[in-house]
């Protein structure tokens, strides 16, 4: 089963001291931003349209396409930012990459910087991972010593400076806009669109913001090329990418493998679930994600395949619970996410998550009153849709998905608490038998 | 009355239009209109709480979603849209809540979630009755809440500064306030602060919410989370009167609106005028109006008896008492009259009829300023300002490319039009100051400073060019200045550029229209010219005017003190604004004085008839602004026996047997009106002169805050608390030069010995120069440009 | 009138003895003429009549000045004004009382419109009639004619609030509160 994994961003994640400069150019790194920097930057910008790569953040969309839209008759500076505010619950991919291969981002930025003539790119980290922000920094640091930043890349006269700059912590700031605000020194709060951040972005001027993960596949398709990058994955969704397997799963982790893989086959990558285990459900990428539960065991992984079953890839975060876990606990533990995150904007996720977690606390008490379960049924839809940016769709999802597959424990929760009808002590990773009382 | 109309606008720009779908509805709108505005010409009502008109788009209380069907392209948009954000498209097809079931219930989810964290203050709530929220919540909300947790709670009210009152549980975070303060007035001291439902309206520590503009937010808040401190629980909207008027403190025209409850007015908001003030008006024109309101308000005639005592006595005495004394002086030595220059129109019409028919002589002059610069300044007005229609408008300011301040701070003198320049220097207008130094207000504006010393603007204006989309905005204060006012008008002839006025008072520009000067008759009309006068003559039915050129206020005065004027017929003026106070005293002791005032002042102290008049909310009447558009206004207060100056003076004209042929404000009007404007020659613009560059080491500029001590702004002591502390501005190297630090109290001494401490503050001035805001309890009794001293405060003020 | 002649016998004796027994039976019927003013009687329960204003348990007054009910009269016989609680001198929980409370009974018809105005139950009307005098002054009933009596636990205002520190348990339930006012 092992040959479903495709190692390309991974494949030096085991190498003695991966993260340096010395390490990551003994396994070809920066071999493919030579080949790169040769190249015009609308072929850049070609050679990854082709290669058909999507964005790795969440919505999919094609990254080559979005190069594409900054207008270079603009004056103005271009600019790359990319995206590494990684705190979608469950997501754990791009702080791993970085981690272990910061130098491969770093590769990718100055190749997608040449591709749209940006001569300065951001990284914004997420402020709370400093041992990935220290680490970013050293790869930097080494780059530009090495030449492969700073004025004159290798030779090329191709300018490119890089700034790490580490966020506060806040949810929101992965929404783009937003970032771009936190980015210049205000409050993140999405902004208003139009115009788009191609056009009036950092600093009001032309902005490309990728994912970590997409900037950090550039390099291997330059080397690659476009006929391998295709030969992985689907016909619409293309190439390998990272998936974060975590919960009740014997060895949670990574898992590279090419997109269209199914979860079954993740799940027995990872060794099952544990010890006397069954799916309950499952997020297909992150909680944001509608759940899904064991009878979509089979849906291949990729844009389309998700969006089939009424969910949507997202960041590739696979949760996985087991019969232990109350759905209703579960769901309120992430619209508490979510009700703290609300950057508070808009009314419709400000006011809707302090409902909301009201509303299910009581469910999870199993003190809900008849109609709890319509009345968040409602809140949902008066959010979903309405509010400014994607983060209040997102708190909505968890909710009407569990109720849609697990109606019966929101109903129960009228009587019964959750913490009778499932010990929380049962989820832990160190409860043992998973039948019977608790020991 | 004596004013041209207003050129229309050239060269208007074809509009691009659009023609849409609302709810069946076609309409057609500019390119870039919002759907919601569209809507609203359709008279399809959106509720909204975030967007205003005057504000740019933020779409944050998601209130006014609609759906639509067609987004001009054949496709419709999936989710519902925000209307006050989305611009409108050819053939667009938008539902609202009247024909659609979604945006309703959008709308109905999205009220409800507002009112989650809202808590129920309705009845304490000084927005109560005039509130979009409950009115909203009423329309398209639902009775009854399904919300019955815990909701957010705070300590309340909060001060973000002592006039404003924040209320954090009512807030519905719209973010209209502190958009206004960004965009509108460039003073961002609130900001939203914190996240999720905890977000809230913040302040810095230790800096508080000091605008000059900071009631408008008050005003827009669309629920009742900032209140004013001055207007707290005082009434409800259904026990309040309102009126249309127009602001009595500066010569900008700003539309207010009184409310007024039994007869004592509570509160005045902005008034809605897009030509003048839009909905914006400064916290002076809010809140300072309890100034009539004070116990020293005179509200009967006073007459000195033998023992030298003011007593009370009737109307009719009072007049006959006052007209006799006037006539024995005219006929001893003259009259000299005082208007001031807080009058309407009508009133200085009044004031110079009377001044020339029957006390016969030109001897009245409006202007009560510490500079007089001779002739110049009288013929600057008469050539350049008397009866010259509004060419400069509010409107055309955003039309410019560059506009020019000279002796004008405009934040401080005349914040309406500040807020234009602003919005125009947003747009891109060019703003270039000749002033001593970059203030807070022409930072603002982005002005570019041209440095100069007081006293040396004629040379900085002779410096400069100016092209036909330009506009030169000339402060009163330039008048101190000798030879700027000429250099002023050499500026602008021939290069076609255009040239506005600005004054400080509200009754200044009406004054000049009136004839309230020594040499200018009504309309324009020149003194020294006889077909003007005879023309005037002939409109007053009086067979010739005098002949005798007249005498401006430090002459009137000088004379008065040395007795050859017997007489004084005095309106608003303040002692302490005149030139040489010193000899206004020994004038006013030694002349009979008849001082027509709203409250015992110094002049009534020293007066022999005392005459109550009217404050503005009493009477009718007009200002004219500084564009030269008239601003009528009509009598807010029905108060028995406060008369306007016009029926005082009208009966002292007709006890003198020389009736002025009007006694009402209307009656006034009606004459100007048909006298209209000179049609003849003109006055000639002053010659460019010798500019007096004094060569003092230290010179003195000054000018008054918006906020001060101001008699005009009594009883509004939270209003007051917002004022700008003073200070004493000097380059680093001046201060450094008096063994001063920034921050230290400095002494700047004047040399008719008067002392003034405040903290010393760096700014961008001219080495050599010091500035001390002027205020009215403490004087300088200096003119901009005069030598000073600057030396160590003993204690600071 | 018919001559005598053609009267009927009934008519002759019975009729007028008849109008009388109405008086006989009615001698024997409760009696319902009142004694006022030498003999007072309770009106109906529920009898419009003078205001009061009523107070919370610890002496408080309940009026916020929120001037609903003066919005409510319609002969515009009551005027409210408002003001502000301070930490020195609370006349009632929150943040607003009522400083300025009148009520013109030359002009109320006692309608009890602004009773269901009142949104905190601090109006209410007494069973008391006595509503006359000779002065017109004196008919304008001033807050100190129409505050309620202290009862027993009850403290003349201003102080603090004595039963508990969130002004919102007062209007919540939260505080117990004894028999209400009449």
């Amino acid at each position: 089963m092992t040959d479903v994994l495709t190692p390309v961003l991974t494949a030096g994640w085991g190498d003695d001291r991966a993260w340096t400069l010395e390490a990551y150019e003994r396994r070809g790194g920066y071999q493919a931003l030579r080949a790169g920097l040769a190249m015009s930057p609308a072929d850049l910008t070609a050679l990854v349209k082709d290669a058909g790569l999507r964005g790795r953040g969440g919505a999919g969309f094609p990254t080559g396409m979005k190069w594409s839209f900054i207008p270079q008759d603009n004056p103005k500076p271009k600019y790359l930012v990319v995206n590494a505010d990684e705190s979608e619950p469950g997501t754990c991919k791009d702080i791993p990459l970085m981690m272990a291969s910061p130098h491969t981002l770093v590769e990718g930025v100055v190749l997608a910087a040449h591709a749209i003539r940006a001569e300065r790119a951001f990284i914004y980290v997420r402020g709370e991972v400093l041992h990935v922000v220290r680490r970013l920094r050293a790869a930097v640091r080494e780059a530009y010593e090495a030449g492969y930043l700073g004025t004159d890349v290798l030779g090329t006269g191709v300018n490119v400076d890089l700034v790490v700059h580490a966020g506060a912590g806040a949810y929101i700031c992965g929404e783009e806009t937003a970032l771009l605000d936190s980015l210049e020194g205000r409050r993140g709060q999405p902004r208003l669109r139009p115009p788009f951040p191609a056009v009036e972005g950092l600093y009001a001027s032309p902005t490309v913001i990728n994912n970590v993960e997409s900037i950090a596949s550039v390099p291997a398709i330059v080397r690659g090329g476009v006929e391998w990058f295709g030969s992985m994955g689907t016909e619409k969704s293309k190439g390998f990418t990272l998936y974060s397997l975590s919960g009740h799963v014997r060895r949670p982790g990574q898992y590279e493998a090419p997109l269209g893989v199914t979860l079954r086959q993740l799940l027995e990558l990872g060794g099952g679930m544990r010890e006397g285990a069954e799916l309950k459900f499952w997020t297909p990428g992150g909680s944001s994600t509608p759940l899904l539960t064991a009878e979509h065991l089979d849906v291949p992984l990729d844009y389309e395949g998700v969006s089939a079953v009424g969910s949507m890839l997202g960041t590739k975060a696979l949760q996985v619970f087991d019969q232990t876990t109350s759905v209703v606990r579960c769901v309120l533990r992430w619209t508490e996410f979510y009700k703290h995150e609300s950057c508070g904007k808009c009314t419709p996720c400000r006011e809707g998550t302090w409902w909301l977690v009201q509303a299910l606390q009581r469910l999870d008490a199993g003190q809900g009153r008849p109609g709890d379960v319509e009345l968040l049924l409602d809140l949902c839809d008066n959010i979903l849709g309405r509010s400014f940016c994607a983060l209040g769709d997102g708190a909505t999802s968890p909710i009407t998905s569990a109720i849609k597959h697990f109606r019966d424990e929101f109903d129960a929760g009228m009587h019964t608490p959750s913490r009778e009808l499932f010990p929380p002590e049962r989820s832990t990773a160190w409860a043992r038998p998973l039948e019977g009382s608790p020991a | 009355m004596t004013l041209t109309p207003e050129r229309s606008s050239t060269g208007a720009e074809p509009v691009e239009l659009v023609t849409l779908t609302i709810d069946d509805v076609e309409v057609s709108v500019p390119k870039g209109t919002l759907v919601i505005r569209a809507a609203e010409l359709v008279g399809i009502e959106i509720p909204r709480f975030c967007d205003h008109p005057l504000l740019e788009p933020v779409g944050a209380c998601r209130q006014c979603l609609v759906e639509v069907p067609d987004a001009g392209n054949g496709r419709g948009l999936p989710k519902p849209q925000a209307s006050c954000t989305i611009e409108v498209a050819p053939g667009m097809v938008v539902r609202t809540q009247l024909t659609s079931a979604v945006a309703d219930k959008a709308q109905r989810g999205t009220m409800e979630l507002l009112l989650v964290n809202h808590p129920l203050d309705c009845p304490v709530c000084d927005k109560g009755g005039e509130c979009p929220l409950q009115n909203q919540a009423m329309s398209h909300g639902q009775g009854e809440t399904r919300f019955t947790e815990t909701k957010r709670t705070y300590p309340k009210p909060l001060p973000v500064s002592a006039q404003v009152l924040l209320d954090r549980e009512r807030c519905v975070l719209c973010a209209r306030c502190t958009r206004f303060s960004e965009e509108i007035a460039g003073d961002p001291f609130i900001a939203l602060v914190e996240r999720g439902a905890w977000q809230q309206v913040g302040t810095a520590p230790d800096v508080p919410f000091h605008s000059y503009f900071s009631g408008n937010t008050i005003q827009i808040c669309p629920v009742g989370a900032l209140t004013s401190a001055d207007y707290r629980f005082r009434a409800r909207p259904f026990d309040l009167v309102s009126t249309p008027t127009v602001s009595e403190h500066d010569a900008c025209g700003a539309a207010v609106r009184v409310d007024h409850r039994r007869g004592t007015v509570m509160r005045r908001l902005a008034g809605d005028d897009p030509e003048v003030n839009e909905e914006w008006i400064s916290d002076k024109d809010r809140f300072a109006f309890r100034w009539s309101q004070q116990a020293d308000r005179l509200r009967t005639p006073l007459v000195r008896d033998e023992s030298g005592e003011l007593v009370p006595m009737s109307w009719p005495g009072a007049l006959a008492v006052a007209a006799r004394g006037l006539a024995a002086a005219r006929d001893a030595a003259g009259v000299g009259v005082l208007p001031g220059g807080r009058l309407t129109a009508e009133d200085a019409y009044a004031y110079a009829k009377l001044a020339r028919t029957a006390l016969g002589a030109h001897d009245v002059d409006f202007r009560t300023r510490a500079a007089l610069a001779g002739g110049e300044e009288e013929q600057f007005l008469a050539s350049r300002v008397a009866a010259t229609g509004p060419s400069v408008t509010y409107a055309s300011l955003e039309r410019a490319r560059t506009v020019v301040l000279a002796g004008l701070e405009p934040e401080d003198e005349a914040a309406t039009l500040f807020l234009r320049l602003r919005k125009a220097s947003r747009r891109g207008l060019r703003v270039v100051a000749v002033a001593s130094h970059t203030t807070r207000g022409l930072a603002k504006l982005g002005a570019e400073l041209v440095r100069t010393r007081p006293g040396d603007e004629a040379a900085a204006l002779a410096a400069l060019e100016l092209g036909p989309d330009d506009v030169l905005l000339v402060g009163e204060r330039l008048a101190d200045a000798p030879g700027a006012l000429a250099a002023a008008a050499a500026l602008i002839a021939g290069s076609g550029a255009r040239l506005a006025w600005v004054p400080r008072r509200a009754g200044d520009r009406g004054a000049v229209e009136a004839g309230c000067l020594p040499g200018l008759l009504p309309g324009a009309r020149p003194v020294s010219d006889p077909a003007a006068r005879a023309d005037l003559a002939a409109a007053w039915g009086v067979p010739s005017l005098p002949t005798a050129p007249g005498r401006d206020t430090a002459a009137m005065l000088a004379a008065a003190a040395d007795g050859s004027l017997a007489g004084l017929l005095v309106g608003g003026v303040d002692l302490d604004d005149l030139p040489d106070p010193a000899v206004a005293r020994a004038a006013l002791e030694r002349a009979f004085v008849v001082s027509l005032e709203v409250r015992s002042s110094a002049v009534t102290e020293l007066a022999d008839v005392v005459l109550p008049v009217a404050p503005p909310v009493e009477k009718s009447g007009t200002f004219v602004t500084w564009e030269g558009r008239l601003r009528p206004f009509p009598r807010v207060l029905d108060v028995a026996g406060s008369l306007p100056d016009v029926r005082v003076l009208a009966g002292i004209a007709e006890e003198l047997g020389t009736p002025l042929g009007f006694r009402t404000p209307e009656g006034a009007m009606a004459e100007m009106t048909e006298l209209g404007p000179w049609d003849g020659e003109r006055a000639a613009p002053p010659t460019v002169g010798t500019s007096r560059a004094s060569d003092a080491p230290l010179v003195l500029d000054t000018w008054r805050q918006l906020i001060d001590s101001g008699r005009l702004q009594d009883g509004a002591e939270t209003y007051r608390a917002t004022a700008r502390p003073p200070a004493v501005r000097a380059s680093l190297a001046t201060l450094a030069a008096a063994g001063l630090t920034a921050g230290a109290p400095a002494t700047v001494v004047t040399a008719a010995g008067e002392r003034v401490t405040y903290p010393a503050e760096a700014a961008d001035l001219p080495d050599g120069v010091v500035w001390v805001p002027a205020t009215a309890d403490v004087h300088l009794h200096a003119v901009r440009g005069e030598a000073v001293e600057l030396v160590r405060g003993e204690v600071a003020r | 009138m018919p001559d005598d002649a053609s009267r009927t016998l009934k008519e002759t004796l019975w009729d007028p003895v008849a109008g009388f027994g109405v008086t006989f039976r009615t001698m024997f019927r409760k009696t319902v003429t009142e004694q006022y003013p030498y003999e007072k009687l309770p009106t109906a329960p529920r009898f419009h009549g003078r205001h009061q204003l009523n107070r919370w348990p610890d002496g408080l007054e309940k009026c916020v000045g929120c001037e609903l009910c003066a919005w409510a009269c319609p002969a515009d016989a009551i005027y409210v004004e408002g003001a502000a609680n301070t930490a020195d001198e609370r006349f009632s929980p929150g943040e607003r009382y009522g400083r300025v409370y009148q009520i013109n009974y030359l002009r109320c018809i006692l309608c009890g419109l602004c009773i269901e105005a009142c949104p905190t139950r601090a109006l209410t009307m007494t069973n008391e009639y006595e509503l006359a005098d000779d002065d017109r002054g004196a008919l304008i009933y001033t807050k100190s004619d129409l505050l309620a009596p202290l009862l027993p636990g009850m403290t003349e205002p201003p102080h603090d609030m004595l039963l508990s520190d969130d002004h919102h348990d007062y209007y919540t339930g939260a505080v117990t509160t004894p028999a209400e006012d009449a």
